[in-house]
């Protein structure tokens, strides 16, 4: 996880492509520029990044089961809930699920855990749109390959 | 931010200034009046649009005034509620392509006649 880069997901541990799920995990970095500021004396990773990191997962979900014909922007954050504190160096499982496949739209339930801790967990809303650029495709395919997700091959 | 860019372009494509009474629908398929009313009452929930400015002759966009998001939510809401996939983005393609008018698909009457007949396609008989 390189926080300052927005590279929320270290590896994808599985797909389950006929239920819609997929897990990843992602390891909070022991220093970042970010706990400077969040906080001063006391290094949480911010809550917001926790959605990204699930919003993140989802996207790596949608795009293997659209076999990245289409790119997940997020649109909405419903019933976000963040309910552990997450300290630097934390190990982190996040799952994401398939809820409903829309036209153009997609819904996904998502959830983070450390450990045997539920850390945050959101229903999350894509909008799947034509890749903007060639290059993000390929960026995006080439990422995934890197996580570990056998559909970017 | 690529995705909200996206969703306002799309909403000009589906918000045309004609007035729904110059195009009629591409088939004029019965509407069901039960299933206006379960359509009209999510919108109104969904939306928080007053029930009473929901009529058969409203067009989503220029009537109701429902933005892209709320309507991404609205088609959630349906697509959920009648157990289909409502084709928006099949749909918008058509109008793109010139091959459909806008109020074939939205306006109320011509969505939900639509909702109709995506919901007696799923059910053999």
């Amino acid at each position: 996880m390189r926080l300052e880069y927005f590279d929320m997901v270290d590896r994808v541990v599985e797909l389950f492509r006929a239920e819609g799920r997929l897990v990843a995990e992602s390891r909070v970095p022991e220093a970042s520029p970010v706990f400077e500021g969040h906080f001063p004396g006391h290094p949480l990773m911010p809550g917001v990044l926790l959605i990204e990191t699930m919003a993140q997962t989802s996207g790596f979900l949608l795009l293997a089961l659209q076999d990245f014909a289409a790119m997940p922007f997020l649109v909405q954050v419903k019933t976000a809930k963040l309910r552990s504190f997450v300290a630097p160096g934390a190990a982190l499982s996040i799952s994401a699920r398939l809820v409903h496949d829309g036209s153009g739209f997609a819904v996904t339930q998502a959830a983070i855990r450390a450990g045997e801790t539920a850390v945050a967990d959101a229903e999350l809303v894509f909008r799947c749109l034509p890749f903007p650029a060639p290059e993000l495709a390929a960026q995006m395919r080439a990422r995934a390959a890197r996580l570990g997700l056998p559909e970017a091959a | 931010m690529p995705a909200i860019l996206g969703a306002s372009a799309r909403i000009g494509v589906i918000a045309p200034g004609a007035s729904p009474l110059c195009f009629p629908a591409l088939e004029s398929p019965a509407m069901d009046a039960a299933v206006f009313d379960r359509v009209a009452e999510i919108f109104a929930e969904t939306g928080s649009i007053p029930r009473e400015k929901i009529t058969p002759e409203a067009h989503v966009i220029e009537d109701l005034g429902i933005d892209s998001l709320d309507f991404l939510d609205i088609v959630f809401a349906l697509d959920k509620e009648f157990g289909i996939k409502i084709p928006v983005e099949s749909w918008m393609q058509k109008v793109d392509k010139g091959e459909a008018k806008a109020e074939d698909f939205f306006v109320m009457k011509s969505l939900v006649a639509r909702i109709g007949d995506l919901v007696a396609a799923k059910t053999p008989g």
